[in-house]
């Protein structure tokens, strides 16, 4: 089994209610958001400023994709990978992949504060709480999940355009391969993230007033 | 792993011991309000409080009272008497278990450091910013002795004026008139900035203002979203438009910008800003043409459908219509043909289109065409707009009667808000009303008496309120402001005497929408932090005050309990409609009232019983009978500006909380390329943008989602930055409003600005 978000961005509003859910459940101080609402599109991304270096979400040149300005998103937190660079990295055990749901767990009472694995996730997923020098990142709500809950931004999203899937379930197998639109590097990278994404598009028939 | 109560405190408190953080707490004055103070004490050290298990909490309901479409239900968790989080009931089938961006910043805002905590007094003068603590004996003796002396002077209350408005919409809110009534005739800043023309223009033709339950678009076949932008401002009712989208329904958007509603949406129409009555009066006559009008309804259900068409036949040309409009003809009449196809199909329409010169006319004109097709009166049909038809409370804290002796205005009787209309006994003397939408001008213009102190409460009107200039010198002039909020917001700034309030979390009430129809309890849910007090008991501690200085001054009772003050609110109407036998039900969840599809029994309450095609009452107040094609204010200056709302703040709430600078940090003013170019400003440079109303300077974002000779900024306030798009808002009314809600609108889209790089 491998839990994983599967994001649906021909629904998604942008409205950020997820983002903000998330924040209402674990209050992370300001300047921090484990799960952010990217615009498609943008020239750039806004820039993780508590990331210690640069990753490939906020560093990787323009995405491709054409979309109009601020209507297209698409929502990310961790990724929940199936090979994680954090789990890997981390010198306590702090970062553990759960071997039964494949959630990405990072326990805030074992941090040292080392920050390896800010550097090391290429999705700046993990963030460094500067103030309480520890790093802090989406768990992907086991607590609530093991409570009978669904996930915060799962449960506030007011399309449902967030789902939790299990990668490995076949009936899954569509979204094997799809990355963010414009981002078609995400879903190679080595730590093999899990989060799908199903791909928004224009409305069919667009009239916009003639020039002039 | 398990958490302890000590391990979530150690992690909340990060280091600091249990000991040095009280005795910090203590030092600084706030330990009266622990446990309540643990968050705000240390906001940035806050983070990772773990989730313990519903059963770790103390669960309430709560609402969201602001003035949204919405109106979620809420249901809080508190552990250790400190609000934890918060999520949407899921016994709501419209909130359905989360609320929206801003709704789940509300631990933020209890909490927030920026909250007003103390009663304050301006020192130094309004907007000196010297400020001093005082107490709250104090500021009611200053108050109460203000108001007597007024009354001593003047013979009359009428040098008192409040303005209060949508800031919170629970019923028991309503005790703020509550108390200026309680001390005898005043001065009312009266009538709605927000839905005013729109409201007329549906009592015109239907009697009232009353829409189909949204929750029936997912049964809709065919849906125009008019000049609204669910996407953004109703999240919840999206839903309902994908479940009809995904079913096979067509759904429409119509509007001057490119929104977010539009870009989900099966077809987007951009249309040239304020024709939108006239495409709907092209695609009546279209309908009527082809002959799919429902000539059966009409014939039973309307009134002045002959001179409606008679005024279509002679006055309204296609070519015309189309050229105006700059849609393609072909492209009008297939959408109205296919409207008129499909059945029940229906038309939400925003109320940003009648915040123009012609914004009644407009909602006339659609409202004209929805009942030409046959979808009034029909499940998941409709012209909907919004309702009042969940809003039958007692009003209770509202109603209180005048001391004995009142004297008060001897002009006419009017309405005076959109919602609580009670009357009371006929009086010789009313209040004197003034039109909430041109305040500045009003509160230096009323004379005999003059406007002397002014009381605001739930409203910013320096963020909200036009002609923003002339309004700093109506506040100079008065001898006391004061204003009731949580915040130090623009408003407060131009005080003399701040009183911090309590939010919904910390008080009782019971809120329904205008838009959907769930009834939901609002439950103290933590203990009022610091020293506020719910707007209840500010007017029962100022009762208590002025009886002592003078007997009998004010009959307001000398102390409240919102939790009984609710409970008054309840009658055997709301019960009934609700179906419940007590308000007591509502721990358990909210409930919905009994459907009804409105008009469905072809009864109407206007003055015929029918639809009203040909308005006696619309003649006599408007000088049109009929929906008519009426042009929109002429340009004053080079670009159109349009104000709407953004999904970051409710009006002047919610952008100012440090959770929401974290997702959207600055303003910006969108503007169309082809406008950018001609004067040479590249994305992200900053501009002015200015007009004989004022200057705003901000970062420009490229987007043909404006169309080409308008410049689009939302209204917000922010806590760290002085945009305020109202700077360049005059005050020029709607054509509509003063029939049902005292006052004609604001035709705030209907501003016209200039830009230049700086």
């Amino acid at each position: 089994m491998q839990k994983a978000f599967l994001v649906d961005g021909s629904i998604c509003l942008g409205c950020n209610t997820c983002a903000m859910a998330c924040k209402n459940q674990y209050h992370q101080d300001k300047g921090i958001l484990w799960r952010k609402v990217r615009e498609i599109g943008a020239e750039e991304y806004h820039i993780d400023n508590n990331n210690i270096l640069p990753t490939l979400v906020s560093y990787q040149k323009a995405p491709k994709a054409e979309m109009p300005m601020e209507r297209f998103y698409f929502s990310l937190a961790c990724n929940h990978c199936e090979n994680p660079a954090c789990v890997a990295i981390c010198p306590v055990g702090a970062h553990t992949k759960d071997p039964e749901t494949g959630i990405c767990k990072h326990d805030q009472t074992i941090c040292i504060g080392c920050g390896g694995c800010v550097k090391a996730c290429p999705f700046g997923a993990s963030k460094f709480n500067e103030k309480m020098g520890q790093a802090e990142k989406c768990s992907m709500c086991w607590e609530r999940q093991a409570d009978g809950k669904t996930t915060a931004c799962v449960q506030s999203c007011p399309v449902g355009a967030i789902a939790i899937i299990d990668l490995h379930d076949p009936k899954y197998k569509e979204y094997a391969n799809a990355s963010p639109i414009g981002i078609d590097y995400a879903i190679n990278a080595e730590t093999k993230p899990t989060t799908r994404f199903i791909h928004p598009s224009m409305p069919k028939e667009v009239y916009r007033l003639p020039k002039g | 792993m398990s958490y302890s109560k000590e391990n979530v405190e150690s992690i909340v408190n990060n280091g600091i011991s249990r000991r040095s953080f009280l005795k910090g707490l203590a030092a600084s004055g706030v330990l009266s309000s622990f446990p309540g103070g643990i968050l705000q004490a240390n906001e940035d050290l806050n983070t990772k409080i773990p989730y313990l298990g519903e059963k770790s909490y103390q669960t309430f309901r709560n609402a969201c009272p602001r003035n949204c479409y919405d109106t979620c239900s809420i249901k809080t968790y508190v552990k250790d008497g400190v609000m934890q989080f918060i999520e949407g009931a899921t016994e709501s089938t419209y909130t359905r278990g989360g609320c929206c961006v801003k709704g789940n910043s509300y631990v933020k805002r209890v909490y927030s450091a920026r909250r007003l905590k103390y009663p304050m007094m301006q020192v130094g003068g309004k907007g000196s910013g010297n400020w001093k603590r005082i107490s709250w004996d104090t500021a009611m003796d200053i108050i109460a002795k203000k108001l007597l002396e007024i009354k001593k002077e003047d013979g009359t209350l009428l040098g008192a004026a409040l303005t209060k408005y949508s800031g919170n919409f629970g019923i028991t809110h309503y005790g703020i008139e509550g108390m200026f009534n309680s001390i005898g005739y005043t001065t009312r800043l009266a009538g709605t900035p927000c839905w005013p023309a729109g409201i007329d223009a549906q009592n015109l033709d239907m009697g009232d203002m009353w829409c189909n339950d949204p929750e029936e678009m997912k049964d809709s076949k065919f849906i125009i979203l008019w000049g609204v932008n669910p996407a953004s401002n109703s999240i919840h009712s999206m839903k309902y438009i994908y479940e009809a989208k995904k079913k096979g329904a067509k759904v429409v958007v119509i509007d001057p910008v490119f929104t977010e509603a539009a870009s989900k949406a099966s077809q987007y129409i951009q249309i040239k800003t304020g024709t939108d009555g006239l495409l709907a009066l092209g695609m009546a006559k279209i309908i009527i043409d082809a002959g799919l009008h429902d000539q059966k309804w009409l014939d039973a259900n309307s009134k002045g459908y002959k001179e409606y068409k008679a005024y279509l036949d002679k006055e309204i040309k296609l070519d015309n219509v189309s050229k105006i409009t700059g849609i393609p003809l072909a492209m009008i009449k297939e959408l109205a043909l296919s409207f008129a196809k499909a059945k029940p199909a229906t038309i939400w329409m925003g109320y940003g289109m009648q915040r123009h010169t012609n914004g009644g006319s407009m909602i006339r004109a659609i409202d004209a065409f929805v009942a030409v097709s046959g979808n009034i009166g029909k499940y998941a049909g409709g012209a909907r707009y919004g309702h009042l038809n969940t809003w039958g409370f007692n009003y209770a804290a509202l109603s209180q009667p005048k001391p004995e002796g009142s004297v008060g205005y001897t002009g006419p009787e009017g309405a005076k808000g959109e919602f609580a209309q009670v009357g009371g006994e006929k009086a010789a003397y009313t209040d004197r009303f003034l039109n909430i939408n041109k305040t500045a001008r009003e509160l230096i213009n009323a004379k005999e008496p003059k406007v002397r102190l002014l009381w605001v409460a739930c409203k910013n009107p320096f963020a909200q309120d036009f002609d923003r200039n002339q309004l700093i010198r109506a506040f100079q002039q008065l001898d006391l402001v004061v204003v009731a909020d949580q915040f130090f917001n623009e408003t407060a700034k131009w005080a003399d005497i701040v009183l911090p309030v309590t939010t919904q979390f910390e008080e009782y009430d019971v809120n329904v929408s205008y838009w959907h129809y769930w009834l939901t309890l609002n439950e103290q849910a933590i203990k009022p932090l610091f020293e506020v007090k719910s707007d209840l008991e500010i007017a029962a501690m100022l009762s208590k005050r002025m009886n002592q200085l003078q007997a009998g001054s004010c009959t307001f009772p000398q102390s409240v309990d919102t939790k009984a003050m609710m409970v008054k609110e309840f009658n055997p109407g709301i019960y009934e409609q609700f179906g419940i036998k007590s308000w007591e039900e509502l721990k358990h969840g909210p409930v919905k009232a009994k459907a009804v599809i409105p008009f469905a029994d072809g009864k109407f309450k206007t003055p015929s019983g029918k639809f009203e095609f040909y308005s006696d009452k619309a003649l006599e107040l408007f000088g049109s009978a009929l929906p008519t094609y009426l042009e929109v204010r002429k340009p004053y200056d080079k670009f159109r500006m349009t104000s709407p709302h953004t999904r970051w703040s409710l009006h002047s709430q919610f952008q100012n909380l440090e959770w929401m600078e974290d997702v959207h940090p600055e303003p910006y003013v969108y503007i169309n390329p082809e406008d950018a170019e001609a004067k040479m400003v590249k994305e992200g440079d900053t501009v002015a943008v200015f007009n004989k109303q004022g200057l705003l300077r901000l970062k420009a974002k490229l987007t043909d989602n404006v169309q080409s000779g308008t410049v689009l900024m939302y209204e917000q306030w922010y806590n760290n930055n002085i945009y305020n798009v109202n700077e360049l808002v005059d005050d020029t009314s709607s054509d509509m409003g003063a029939f049902k809600t005292g006052a004609p609108g604001v035709a705030l889209h209907d501003t016209f600005v200039n830009f230049r790089k700086l």
